[in-house]
């Protein structure tokens, strides 16, 4: 089995200095090392369950990945790693977007040093203001034929004009890294239109999100994916744009109560979206 | 003749001679302005509201109507003062029972104080505001077996967690020993209350969609009042059956900011956990009564 860093790994822990980070192979897998202090615990537990949670509609099953147990790994000193399906596997040149959900990171249940660790990032984000913060991306740069991301201290930075400003980078052709230029929102109605694409399926994750109780989601990201290659070979509507839930290190039972938390920040997110569909030029917000 | 309201639920209350809201008999409200811009600032809210042309036409009766400001002789006797003019929203109702339950996750919004933040964050934990998206305020319903209105201890509600919220829910729909707190509610009211075109639900659901796409305010520590007429349920030999007329009503805007683009998550998602403890009510109502007619059915 031959075992690579991933290639377009936008946020979270990666490979470096010694300390074990994700891998992928050949066959589609991608191997999470199971993190200290029973987050990773807490992550197989929840994908042990979801995946044998027969109460979670099979539309919904798509947005998350698929669960293939935990395997000890060579070269990672024997630690157990989570084995996931590769979401970025069938893609050859994805343009990828991470974003934190929820207008709080922390939890009831947390010790009191991490809520107050997550309260001073939620705040200093656009957690609070906004229900959700972008934690990385990356996208495909069309006149410069090669991959961007910004700068990830910049990225903390950033303010709801700057999460607009992201969220229209991502769907555009020109060049991402001059930051004088308009985003073109070249892709808008491709990848965050139509009845394949991120708004559409957002949707149908809100409409579960109103009801389930099973699940409360904290600090779980969404991500956005879509194909370029297909883009460049003339074809802008075969982008396979998909949304997939990632990173459950913190979830616990929902009690008999709805992830209201989650859901607040998924209405904010899409409402943006949904803004910059209708006004693929520029929103009323932006004027 | 101003007096002292009777349907008070939650907030100031003008008792012992301390300042609190006044109504007249012409189903009017006076609330003083508080200090510290609070009072500036929730009046600033209904002025732009009552102008504002973005709001459509069925949510304005989710809001009091506002009648602007007026000097009157405060309820601690300090003389008059400047007080808001609102609708009496119990005003129309004869014995009505009324929730008052504050929406969102976090009562604190960016920006304000330190001492703020933490006097808020405090609360929020220590009662549902955190896990559930909402708290209960306060309440208080009538009695049908005693034939008088209950209300619970504010110490009490305050200290209600999970199943404290989801019982004062259900006992605000029911007819029953309500003071004893080891009868089980039974949820007399539920379908006409919270259930039915015009019910508590349906409004809800209403303010749901708004919510959904409104980016003009942000109801920081808003709270929902909901009302009905008990005197709907109570036989009066032979009189026709009225509706309660449940009646959902946003309060409280001391602290409502500009929306700037982005949507009120914090209260809609509130709402929405709101909404589905209502509906896990009305769907065990509906199931208990499926029961109970095929028992009839099948003679038992």
């Amino acid at each position: 089995m031959h075992l690579k860093a991933p290639e377009h790994q936008v946020a979270g822990h990666i490979a470096k200095d010694g300390k074990p980070g994700p891998l992928v192979d050949d066959k589609g897998r991608f191997f999470k090392p199971l993190q200290g202090d029973s987050r990773g615990e807490i992550e197989v537990m929840f994908y042990e369950s979801f995946s044998s949670n027969t109460q979670v509609p099979d539309n919904i099953r798509r947005y998350f990945p698929e669960y293939h147990g935990t395997q000890a790994v060579d070269g990672s000193d024997g630690a157990a790693m989570i084995v996931l399906e590769n979401l970025l596997s069938k893609y050859s040149k994805p343009s990828v977007m991470d974003v934190k959900m929820g207008s709080r990171t922390w939890y009831p249940e947390a010790s009191e040093e991490y809520i107050q660790k997550c309260l001073r990032k939620d705040k200093g984000t656009t957690t609070v203001s906004s229900g959700f913060r972008i934690s990385g991306f990356e996208v495909y740069d069309h006149k410069e034929l090669s991959f961007w991301k910004p700068n990830r201290k910049l990225l903390n930075g950033i303010k709801v004009d700057g999460v607009r400003l992201a969220l229209r980078k991502f769907v555009s052709s020109n060049t991402l890294s001059n930051t004088s230029s308009k985003p073109d929102s070249a892709f808008v109605s491709s990848v965050y239109g139509g009845s394949k694409g991120i708004l559409t399926q957002l949707l149908e994750l809100k409409t579960w999100f109103e009801n389930q109780t099973f699940y409360h989601f904290n600090s779980c990201s969404i991500l956005m994916v879509y194909e370029n290659d297909s883009i460049l070979k003339g074809d802008v509507d075969d982008v396979q744009a998909q949304v997939k839930l990632v990173d459950f290190a913190h979830v616990h039972d929902g009690n008999g109560v709805i992830d209201h938390n989650f859901l607040g920040g998924l209405c904010s997110l899409i409402n943006f979206i949904r803004d910059i569909v209708q006004n693929p030029d520029e929103s009323s917000a932006e004027n | 003749m101003l007096k002292v309201p009777e349907h008070q639920v939650a907030g100031h209350i003008a008792r012992d001679g301390k300042l609190g809201p006044l109504v007249d008999d012409e189903g009017r409200f006076y609330k003083p302005l508080q200090g510290d811009a609070r009072g500036e600032n929730e009046a600033k809210f209904y002025e732009s509201f009552s102008l504002n042309k973005e709001v459509p036409d069925h949510i304005h009766r989710y809001f009091p109507v506002y009648h602007g400001t007026q000097l009157v002789e405060a309820s601690n006797g300090s003389g008059k003062l400047p007080h808001m003019v609102l609708e009496d929203v119990v005003s129309g109702y004869l014995n009505p029972s009324v929730m008052d339950v504050k929406i969102g996750s976090r009562t604190w919004y960016p920006d304000v104080s330190e001492v703020y933040f933490k006097k808020c964050i405090k609360k929020d934990r220590e009662t549902t505001t955190v896990s559930l998206g909402f708290r209960v305020s306060g309440f208080k319903i009538f009695d049908h077996q005693e034939s008088s209105f209950w209300r619970p201890d504010k110490r009490v509600v305050l200290g209600y967690k999970v199943d404290g919220a989801r019982l004062a829910l259900r006992k605000f729909v029911s007819s029953n020993s309500l003071a004893d707190s080891n009868s089980i509610p039974n949820c007399a009211f539920a379908s006409e209350v919270y259930g039915g075109s015009n019910g508590i639900l349906a409004q809800l659901l209403e303010l749901k969609a708004w919510f959904e796409t409104q980016t003009i305010f942000h109801f920081n520590s808003c709270s929902i009042l909901m009302v009905y007429e008990n005197d709907s349920f109570l036989m009066k030999g032979g009189a026709t059956e009225q509706a309660p007329r449940a009646q959902v009503k946003l309060v409280d805007f001391a602290h409502v900011l500009d929306g700037n683009g982005v949507i009120d998550h914090n209260f809609l998602g509130g709402l929405c956990s709101f909404i589905k403890f209502v509906k896990d009510i009305l769907q065990i109502v509906e199931e208990r009564d499926d029961i109970d007619t095929s028992r009839l059915e099948n003679g038992h």
